[in-house]
């Protein structure tokens, strides 16, 4: 009796041998005529200009996470929107201490001036 | 006892007083002038929680919030041990120069929410419950690190905490969805029962094992996985060295033991317990052992600063501590509860000393401490003494009694060797210790070195301390019963 995973190791055999070969017959075959237009890095058409690694305000990550914090919320919210008449007046009590852990989140962030831009 | 989300709740006091503590922390950070009253009230919050969780002792053991959380005598064990870590951080903190020129609201939050994140360590019952309270301790500890502003030492060391933790937490979800494939659940019961039907591949369960011991090794910091704590250890403001030396180490202690006891043992006569065979973790575990203690000795012997040096002590007493997972039994078990709660008491108060010192000069390196006991500070020094000779194992000091019982608890399944090497190690370890009190002591002050002083509520703090060290060192009996 042959091993059940013989077959995952035959596959994986023979993917890599049709990569390699498309790869190699592509490197061989295909004609070549490179240009500096073709060179050039894809930017949905418009000719790139300028550094990819430019600077930009620490202050953007500040709004990211906040972003984050307050979606994450709204996620959770669906779900309990949904399944709301069956989880009942619990439910109601659960999502309101959940609510309430995040406003004070929020008081803090705005008493902190995380949300000031200057 | 199989409790659902609303029944658990009863049974859930310390962590929901925890919880209120750290909201109202957040909350009266933002309307309170006086941030003292912030650390008194972290520190009343973690007495209560204390006093509930003392309520619970002794309940028959039961699953809470449907098998997510597991409540017994070893769950609850370990909060006090984090709670009391907690607690007294929260002292030292009170009069740590240090801590007093940051930003204290946050500061108190996150030491409790850490200490919150290792009551679920230790009580967790299901594969990501493991994670996910593995996570909430590591990205706590990374903030905590890194919470000296302007301090390079204290940035560089939370971020080269941050990308080991990232790694090690990410190579151990990788063995646990091993486990998971193999098993069909992520709840220890239903693994064990899964393991040992005894279908598994033995390799592949092997390799698991070693990938999830990377995650609970690096909060352990036993080798190869401790080569963060030395920077970290160094960096961090004092009090968070304390805290993660002591509370990462037990937590990962308490989370191993929870792995590897229901999940992939079990109790069998007379107390031992029995592993799948095939998978030879306890002989691993021996090997860990032994070059974890020698290695964390050795590299202390060179050390200069004083963190440093205790950093490298910490990754040896890691060691030790695992002596008592090698033998397998109850004894071991037991033997190594009595050592992390001596470890606590010991390694608290070396830290509070270089607090202590640190307040006045500022600094923390071995030669800053030449002379201290004829710079107005002989009481630290001579309290300094004591945790470092009890850090060593020397009678008449609570270290002792910890390192007896291990090497009893060893020699009595017949590992000589480990306890041949534990032994020499505590030679070794002897040497460094000594090095430190010799400086404090036979070595004279320069003029220049400012005197040391102490505040009531740290020499209170020392004085409750070194006390302890003493008292468990003569009178180990309560202690040892309050542990059966």
């Amino acid at each position: 009796m042959a091993d059940p995973y013989l077959a995952v190791a035959i596959l994986f055999f023979f993917a890599g041998i049709v990569v390699l070969a498309l790869l190699l017959i592509a490197e061989k075959v295909g004609p070549k005529k490179p240009s500096p237009v073709k060179g050039e890095p894809f930017e949905s058409g418009n000719s790139p200009k300028g550094d990819a690694r430019i600077r930009f305000p620490v202050k953007f990550y500040l709004i990211a996470m906040l972003f984050l914090i307050f979606d994450i919320e709204v996620v959770f919210l669906y779900p309990w929107a949904i399944l709301f008449r069956r989880l009942g007046i619990l439910g109601l009590v659960e999502m309101g201490i959940f609510l309430l852990i995040l406003v004070i989140g929020f008081i803090y962030a705005w008493r902190k001036g995380a949300l000031e831009w200057e | 006892m199989d409790l659902g989300n609303l029944e658990s709740l009863k049974f859930f006091y310390p962590e929901i007083v925890l919880s209120g503590t750290i909201l109202l922390l957040i909350l009266f950070d933002l309307f309170i002038r006086n941030k003292r009253w912030l650390g008194l009230m972290a520190f009343l919050g973690c007495i209560l929680s204390l006093v509930t969780t003392f309520q619970l002792y002794g309940m028959s053991p039961g699953w809470l919030f449907h098998h997510m959380i597991i409540l017994d005598n070893f769950s609850l064990f370990f909060k006090v041990v984090s709670l009391l870590a907690a607690l007294l951080v929260v002292w030292m903190s009170l009069g740590c120069r240090e801590i007093r020129e940051i930003h204290q609201g946050e500061y108190y939050t996150i030491l409790l929410t850490s200490a919150l994140g290792m009551f679920f360590m230790a009580s967790s019952s299901n594969l990501l419950m493991a994670y996910l309270s593995l996570e909430l301790v590591s990205i706590t500890s990374y903030i905590l690190t890194g919470f000296l502003p302007h301090n390079r030492r204290s940035t560089e060391a939370a971020l080269k905490y941050l990308i080991y933790g990232g790694v090690a937490s990410g190579t151990m979800i990788y063995g646990m969805s091993w486990i998971f494939g193999m098993t069909g659940s992520l709840d220890y019961a239903r693994i064990s029962e899964a393991l040992f039907q005894g279908q598994t591949n033995h390799l592949a369960l092997f390799m698991a094992f070693i990938f999830i011991l990377a995650g609970f090794g690096y909060k352990i910091v036993f080798v190869p996985f401790h080569m963060w704590s030395p920077d970290v250890y160094q960096g961090a403001p004092t009090p968070i060295t304390a805290f993660l030396s002591v509370g990462s180490n037990a937590a990962g202690t308490a989370i191993l033991m929870r792995f590897f006891f229901p999940a992939v043992s079990r109790l069998g006569e007379g107390g031992d317990w029995l592993f799948i065979s095939g998978v030879e973790w306890p002989h691993f575990l021996l090997m860990v052992s032994m070059v974890t203690m020698t290695l964390g000795n050795l590299c202390a012997l060179n050390q200069q600063n004083l963190k440093r040096l205790l950093a490298y002590s910490g990754i040896a007493h890691a060691g030790y501590i695992l002596m008592g997972l090698v033998v397998l039994n109850n004894d071991g078990l037991k033997a190594m509860l009595f050592y992390i709660v001596v470890y606590l008491i010991m390694n608290l108060g070396a830290f509070l000393v270089v607090v202590i010192v640190a307040n006045e000069t500022g600094k923390e390196e071995i030669g800053d401490y030449r002379g201290l006991a004829w710079r107005g500070a002989a009481i630290p020094a001579v309290c300094m003494a004591i945790f470092l000779f009890s850090l060593t194992g020397l009678p008449p000091l609570a270290g002792f009694v910890g390192k007896f019982f291990l090497f009893a608890a060893v020699i009595k399944q017949g590992f000589y060797l480990l306890a041949v090497v534990g032994i020499i190690n505590s030679v070794i370890s002897l040497y460094y210790y000594a090095g430190v009190v010799k400086t404090m002591f036979l070595d004279f002050p320069e003029p220049t070195d400012p005197q040391v002083t102490m505040t009531a509520n740290t020499s209170a703090l020392l004085g409750v301390l070194s006390t302890l060290t003493v008292l468990f060192g003569i009178y180990w009996g309560p202690l040892v019963h309050s542990l059966h």
